[in-house]
């Protein structure tokens, strides 16, 4: 109770971990997004500037 | 669930218990009243955006390396009779602090020894360091020492002194981690910090160290590897646009050599060190520290210990278990970078490649940290030279000389404290992004693989911000 009672004076901290909450979150979902292009047989997608040569 | 996710869930629970800690407010040091115009967490979001743009302008922007091998070139000479000059006076100082240690007033604020030790050597030469070079090397009085007795034994002997053996490579860089944790310990925990004539005996320890080290592996080799100061120092003069030697000076791009240093064992623990015990610092200083540290202490007063050892080792838990948290971040940062890696390399083959980003880092936590004991203790000098021993003597003049803590605002402070965390960390990435292309070649390659270094880099940033504000609050 003396938890939530507090939330106000904890809950503010808690903002500074998000952007690292936000960075592994797109990191994680940039990395399954990998892997299924994978298991379907194909290389994750890669974008490439328009100046540099495939390959 | 494999190892790492178990690893990475219990860092995510720490780092939440402690974060979410009450906030009761120990007012911490010399920091006063802030002025912001936004909530001091958001500054922790702008950090996050400030890297995230720089990650993608250096992939956008820097495809090649441009650091990693950088020319330097020769400005000055240096006169030969400098580099013992320095040495000479860097000696004299020292035995002045440890005379005013010992003979000196054992009030702290009336002795010149822990103004110097624990502001100007701690505080002030790394920041001098980063600009200048390597100073320290030249003033090292334990060095000095050691090449006027082998200078003057190889007179006196004739034949010279026997060679000395050679560095065990395993022993790296850890002598020198070593030395700094017990320094930070010294700082941190130690009950008796405040009295010069500890930290006198404590210096000439030290010393004794010093000489057992240079004697038996060289002078340049123990320097280069085991005094924990001058390797300190050194890593971070890595940093500086200029590189001394005895007999020129020479200019390089800032950040370029720490690009050639060799990546020895010992080399990321002593810069976790640094950053980990500096956050110890902060930590101890804020609200959460506050709520765990007497039940550490009653805990080890129940096990009949008396209340100086049960503080002094609640404390050392704490700076041990922060220093770990650190170390366990960085790692993580690797373990998460080996996943991309296309060269398949060992997260201990990585850890050691990418340890030279973390020394901005290190220097950025200190100076954050720092800036306002340096600030305002700094300027105890002004009066202890005159009076160093606090026995009423005016040297040079300046004896009623007093501190100004209004030269500088809090507000000032805690932009200069964000100021230097954001570019230290800028500065983190740019060496990793560096190390990346040369390692791996190609531009994609070398950025994907620092995805995690960037989470790193944020996870450092938000976590001494948030120290700062708590210790501020």
């Amino acid at each position: 109770m003396t938890l939530l009672a507090h939330v106000g004076h904890w809950a503010i901290n808690l903002l500074y971990v998000a952007p690292l909450v936000v960075a592994v979150g797109v990191l994680g979902w940039q990395a399954r997004k990998d892997r299924r292009a994978r298991a379907r047989g194909g290389e994750p997608v890669v974008r490439r500037p328009p100046s540099e040569p495939p390959g | 669930m494999n190892r790492r996710r178990l690893l990475a869930l219990a860092f995510v629970a720490v780092g939440a218990v402690l974060v979410s800690a009450p906030a009761t407010a120990l007012a911490h040091g010399l920091v006063g009243r802030q002025d912001l115009p936004i909530p001091k967490w958001l500054f922790g979001w702008a950090a996050a955006v400030v890297l995230v743009a720089s990650f993608v302008g250096l992939a956008v922007l820097w495809p090649k390396p441009r650091l990693e091998r950088a020319p330097e070139r020769r400005v000055a000479a240096v006169p030969g009779f400098l580099d013992p000059l320095l040495g000479s006076i860097g000696l004299a100082f020292f035995v002045l602090v440890v005379y005013a240690g010992f003979a000196g007033s054992q009030t702290t604020t009336n002795n010149l020894a822990p103004t110097v030790i624990f502001v100007i050597f701690w505080v002030a030469i790394p920041i001098v360091s980063l600009f200048f070079g390597d100073v320290f090397k030249a003033i090292n009085p334990w060095r000095a020492a050691a090449r006027a007795v082998a200078w003057l034994a190889a007179k006196v002997s004739r034949g010279g002194l026997p060679a000395p053996m050679a560095y065990p490579a395993k022993l790296g860089r850890w002598p020198a981690a070593i030395g700094i944790l017990a320094f930070a310990w010294v700082e941190l925990v130690y009950s008796g910090r405040g009295d010069p004539s500890n930290l006198a005996v404590l210096a000439l320890v030290y010393m004794a160290v010093q000489f057992v080290g240079m004697s038996l592996y060289g002078i340049e080799p123990w320097n280069r590897y085991g005094d924990a100061f001058g390797v300190y120092f050194g890593l971070v003069a890595r940093m500086a646009p200029l590189r001394w030697t005895r007999t020129a000076l020479f200019a390089r791009k800032p950040l370029s050599g720490l690009t050639n240093i060799d990546v020895v064992p010992g080399t990321v623990a002593l810069v976790i060190t640094i950053i980990g015990t500096t956050s110890f610092d902060g930590f101890s200083g804020g609200p959460a520290w506050s709520n765990i540290a007497p039940e550490l202490t009653s805990l080890f007063r129940d096990l009949g210990l008396g209340q100086s050892t049960s503080l002094e080792l609640a404390f050392t838990i704490g700076l041990v278990v922060v220093t770990l948290i650190v170390a366990g971040l960085y790692r993580l940062g690797v373990i998460g970078m080996s996943t991309i890696d296309p060269q398949g390399a060992s997260t201990e083959e990585l850890s050691a490649r990418f340890a030279h980003s973390l020394v901005p880092i290190g220097l950025a936590y200190v100076v954050a940290h720092y800036f306002s004991l340096l600030a305002y203790e700094g300027q105890r000098v002004a009066y202890l030279i005159s009076d160093p021993l606090g026995n009423g003597s005016n040297v040079f003049g300046t004896s009623s000389a007093t501190v100004d803590y209004t030269w500088v605002s809090a507000t000032a402070i805690w932009y200069v404290q964000v100021a230097a965390l954001v570019i230290g960390h800028v500065a983190g990435l740019v060496l990793a992004h560096e190390r990346a292309l040369v390692s791996f070649g190609d531009n994609q390659v070398a950025t994907r693989s620092q995805y995690w270094m960037l989470v790193v880099m944020i996870a450092f940033t938000s976590l001494g911000l948030w120290l700062l504000s708590a210790a501020n609050s």
